[in-house]
């Protein structure tokens, strides 16, 4: 078999071509970490969460509902309580501990899953006689977090309520596991 | 109860990710050997084929293994290493097709097999660490060993002596090993063990001098001693590389433990000034630093341990130009030593710029996922190792790559990954596997605790 100079040259820059896009797909794959989280161009009026909205607990039953709520908030509002909508991925940075023994304390949210709970593999580790051993989890879905009670003994509550399913955290409420509670921030 | 729990379990994504950059490594890997083939032979040879398959089935091996033990290790570091391993052995046996080397005793045959027990060493370290605070408690017991096995070859009878550098042991005909390799792992466990024990009386006290705080006499002792260390290394094993290494590497952790930089200051001072007066007065330094400076001077360039390697190096990378010879089509065997030291020189000629900047953009995304995991780490031990175990193969690539191209003067040291050898490979795969336990556990620790 007999292979032309051609079929070689074609060979030759087919090899280098993939050798970069070995390394393109690896840089695409950490983009996140070499650029920091892509920030999100603001949908303005029309997709603008309604100032009137309370914090409060909005279950989701479906996930096609959940979309309705996607809508990013402005960042710039002046009023605290007009930006007071649910927290998503782009409006939370942090995660701060408001009662309890550690009270004060913060950590940054990026986009993993927070796991709550007594075992030393949760992200929040709360040992106290009320936790369970896995208690809860922070997830985001549709970039927006949800609080999720994973059948704790003891129960988690946002903003007063026990939490059932699946359920989007308002920016500022208060959720209490145990004898801590914690609010997410901006 | 157990149903929540399993449900805590999300899927592998990091793993699945791993998965699929691994399928591309192994098919990069396997499409390199054909090329071989069809450039060099002008034919396929299927027995061969074997090379690429067999590494892409440890891999994947050791892929699975993350999947049991450690399940959010980085998805790059693996991969990765993978392409540099299979583009290596692909040049090692492109050479042999050169040196009419054929059949199961050939270079590219013992790589391979070499590999095998490299990442077979790789899953070991992975099963039996399973966490890397182990490796704290033997700080000091892993200072012993890596200066053990850092002066074992000046053993009378199990030393060998390979053209000047007294590095390697032998086992008689079985083959020859570098300990100092692995000892280059057991340094970067003792330094980090060390220095988070004692940083404090290094980085706290000391006069002010010209903005920089400089340590007090008596805190001179670790550095002085790590610089004997490698002086001794320079003089009595008659290698330049490896005392630079050593030293570097202890230099850059003292930084980062420290944060002061007077010590790079003190240290680059006392190292320069150790390596030019063994220029002045050792022979083989002031050969080589002769053959740096002056490499193009026909004189130096004729001379017995002249600069005929390094210039035969930098024509083959002339030759190759922006895209190469392509597989198969340079003439790489002319440089001596065209599988180890001088891979880099081989493969640019073959691959051209293109090749070698894709090369050195893995290597940088290695060594920048090492910096990362020790950037995330919440412990001091932790992070000092990751970052230390990630410089040393950047400072060996810096070394030798160096060297190769005429940057600095040239020393024999392996590319980690591509070069023919076995203990290179070894200890490369066994920094990627702590490497891989280091990420896991820093994914896997409690963001706080209440």
């Amino acid at each position: 078999m007999n292979v032309s100079e051609l079929t070689l040259l074609v060979l030759r820059i087919g090899f280098l071509l993939l050798l970069w896009m070995f390394i393109f797909g690896i840089v695409y794959a950490l983009r996140s970490d070499l650029f920091g989280q892509r920030v999100r161009k603001m949908k303005t009026d029309a997709a603008a969460f309604p100032a009137s909205a309370v914090p409060a607990a909005v279950p989701v039953t479906v996930p096609a509902a959940a979309d309705a709520f996607t809508a990013p908030v402005a960042r710039a509002s002046p009023n605290p309580d007009a930006q007071a909508g649910m927290a998503t991925a782009q409006n939370t940075t942090r995660l701060v501990i408001t009662s309890g023994p550690k009270a004060g304390t913060e950590f940054p949210l990026g986009t993993e899953t927070i796991t709550i709970g007594r075992s030393s593999d949760s992200s929040l580790v709360i040992r106290d006689d009320y936790t369970s051993t896995h208690h809860a989890r922070l997830m985001l879905w549709n970039d927006e977090w949800m609080l999720q009670d994973l059948d704790s003994t003891n129960g988690t509550f946002l903003a007063g309520s026990r939490v059932t399913v699946p359920t989007k955290i308002p920016l500022n409420a208060t959720v209490k596991i145990g004898a801590t509670s914690f609010e997410l921030r901006r | 109860m157990t149903e929540p729990v399993r449900r805590l379990h999300l899927p592998q994504k990091l793993r699945n990710l791993e998965l699929f950059l691994l399928l591309i490594a192994c098919f990069i890997n396997a499409s390199a050997v054909v090329l071989v083939q069809l450039g060099a032979l002008g034919e396929l040879d299927p027995t061969l084929v074997l090379l690429g398959a067999g590494l892409s089935a440890l891999v994947i091996g050791l892929h699975i293994v993350l999947r049991f033990v450690a399940r959010d290790a980085d998805p790059f570091i693996l991969p990765i290493a993978t392409v540099l391993n299979g583009i290596g052995i692909a040049m090692i046996y492109r050479i042999d097709i050169a040196d009419k080397q054929g059949g199961w005793e050939s270079a590219a045959v013992r790589q391979t097999v070499w590999s095998a027990l490299a990442i077979f060493s790789a899953i070991v370290v992975l099963l039996v660490i399973r966490n890397h605070r182990v490796l704290f408690r033997y700080t000091y017991i892993a200072g012993l060993v890596g200066v053990l096995l850092l002066f074992l070859p000046l053993v009378p009878g199990l030393g060998k002596e390979v053209s000047g550098a007294r590095v390697w042991i032998s086992f008689g005909n079985f083959g020859t090993f570098q300990p100092g390799e692995i000892a280059k792992i057991a340094l970067a466990v003792f330094f980090a063990g060390y220095l988070v024990r004692n940083r404090d009386s290094l980085s706290m006290v000391g006069k002010k001098i010209l903005g920089a705080r400089f340590p007090r006499f008596r805190d001179l002792g670790p550095i002085l001693v790590v610089w004997a260390l490698s002086m001794s290394v320079i003089i009595f094993q008659r290698d330049l590389g490896t005392a630079l290494l050593y030293f570097g590497l202890f230099l850059v952790m003292l930084y980062l433990a420290t944060g002061r930089l007077s010590w790079v200051i003190l240290g680059m001072g006392l190292f320069l000034g150790g390596a030019l007066i063994a220029s002045q007065t050792l022979n083989y330094v002031n050969g080589r630093f002769t053959n740096w400076l002056d490499a193009l001077n026909p004189a130096v360039y004729d001379a017995k341990g002249g600069s005929f390697q390094l210039v035969q190096g930098l024509f083959g990378l002339a030759k190759g130009g922006l895209l190469g010879t392509g597989w198969g089509q340079g003439r790489p065997e002319i440089t001596p030593v065209p599988q180890s030291d001088y891979i880099i020189a081989s493969l640019g000629e073959e691959l051209g710029l293109a090749g070698i900047f894709a090369i050195l953009a893995l290597y940088l995304l290695f060594v920048a996922r090492g910096f990362r995991i020790g950037f995330a780490g919440q412990d001091d031990f932790g992070k000092l190792l990751a970052v230390g175990l990630a410089f040393v193969v950047a400072l060996q690539c810096f070394i030798v790559i160096g060297g190769v191209t005429r940057v600095i003067p040239l020393t024999g040291l392996t590319t980690p990954f591509l070069a023919a050898g076995g203990s290179s490979l070894v200890a490369n795969w066994i920094i990627a596997a702590l490497l891989l336990r280091l990420s896991d556990t820093v994914r896997n620790q409690p963001r706080l605790v209440v």
